[in-house]
């Protein structure tokens, strides 16, 4: 099954290809950085919360901001991947 | 255990929807046709402006209808005597709104008067957001059963549309600049863009600084915009393989649209209305009280 849906992939015009490597560089590439991203603000957040539990619930609210922030990158690329996949 | 035995049975409602969403059509399945809007009824048009009622505006007066509700039952109707549950969850919700969004962003002189905005922001893309996972006969889609043809049951948040964001993040975007005008007067207010960098730099920063502002209103919108879209696109994708791919990829592709539904309801929609109203907060605070 799926070697045959390879097969399919590989039989495609192209030029759909080369959008659909267009599509997958830009939400890898914007996933692989706000992966390392958000692994980071949480790190960073699970250090903090060790040193000073106290802080906790000021801090949770600058945690989800970043966390949007960061994954909003993802989306980014997800937005400019299906741009070059629809529009060229 | 109830609660997550109320989301199994969600879930187990949400992913036939889907499936005869997508099966109802006879030719071959594209989970990007979900944001072909059709025009319902007349078109209704003023002038170059299309105001002719779609799914996503249907949506959106939904939302309209039920955070209306939601305000009215859980802040003005007066509760009986002493606290009940009802009361409990208004005030969580005030409370949220208040200490995690409004203090975190608006300086304490301009509260009263942008509370209220942040608040309605956060709980209007709240609804939003969730009815957008809970199915409902709002569908392009017709299902022909006994003779009568009945709108199939779909899964659609009118802000997995970017004209719904934008213009959301445009009130913030407009709302930013009159108050930072009015609070600062003109002239101090763009100086205020303007970091404290040697001279030689200033061409080069200020017109990145202006693009900074309108790069807010972009993020501001694409960030809801997408997560939506995404989340929408993963579900439909993967109870989309069923026809795809072959109808033996079912319980795998049941599998994992169930656990991006759960990941979608319990997380991104309650963050992302979240972070919406903590960054226009943020954004107006900002332009209230400059740094320097």
């Amino acid at each position: 099954m799926l070697s045959s849906f390879f097969f399919l992939a590989a039989a495609e015009d192209g030029a759909d290809a080369g959008k659909a490597i267009a599509l997958a560089l830009g939400i890898g590439l914007g996933s692989l950085g706000a992966g390392i991203g958000i692994g980071n603000i949480f790190g960073s957040m699970i250090q903090a919360v060790a040193r000073q539990p106290e802080l906790r619930g000021e801090l949770q609210g600058i945690q989800w901001i970043g966390f949007a922030l960061t994954e909003a990158c993802v989306f980014y690329g997800l937005i400019g991947g299906l741009l070059a996949f629809v529009l060229v | 255990m109830k609660r997550i035995l109320a989301l199994a049975v969600l879930a187990a409602l949400v992913l036939p929807s889907v499936a005869l969403a997508a099966g109802s059509d006879d030719s071959e399945f594209d989970p990007s046709e979900e944001w072909n809007l059709q025009t319902w009824g007349p078109e209704l048009k003023i002038g170059p402006i299309d105001m002719s009622i779609n799914k996503a505006v249907a949506y959106l007066m939904l939302g309209t209808i039920v955070s209306i509700v939601i305000g009215i039952a859980f802040m003005r109707i007066r509760p009986g005597r002493g606290p009940n549950r009802r009361q409990a969850l208004g005030e969580t919700i005030y409370e949220v709104a208040q200490v995690q969004v409004a203090e975190q962003g608006l300086p304490t002189k301009a509260i009263g008067r942008w509370f209220p905005y942040v608040a309605t922001l956060m709980i209007f893309i709240w609804v939003v957001n969730i009815l957008g996972f809970i199915p409902l006969p709002l569908s392009d889609e017709r299902w022909h059963v006994a003779g009568i043809s009945v709108p199939t049951l779909a899964i659609f948040a009118a802000t997995s549309t970017l004209s719904v964001t934008l213009a959301l993040a445009l009130m913030t975007f407009v709302f930013t600049h009159v108050e930072g005008i009015r609070e600062n007067g003109s002239w101090a207010y763009f100086k205020s863009w303007i970091p404290d960098v040697p001279k030689a730099m200033l061409p080069m920063i200020i017109p990145l600084e202006i693009l900074g502002q309108f790069m807010r209103l972009i993020s501001l919108s694409v960030r809801l915009y997408a997560n939506m879209l995404a989340g929408h696109m993963l579900i439909l994708t993967f109870i989309g393989l069923i026809f795809l791919v072959t109808p033996w990829v079912f319980p795998f592709s049941v599998l994992l649209a169930t656990v991006f539904y759960l990941f979608e309801v319990v997380i991104v929609v309650s963050i992302q209305a979240y972070i919406f109203a903590a960054l226009s907060a943020i954004y107006i605070g900002s332009a209230i009280e400059p740094e320097h």
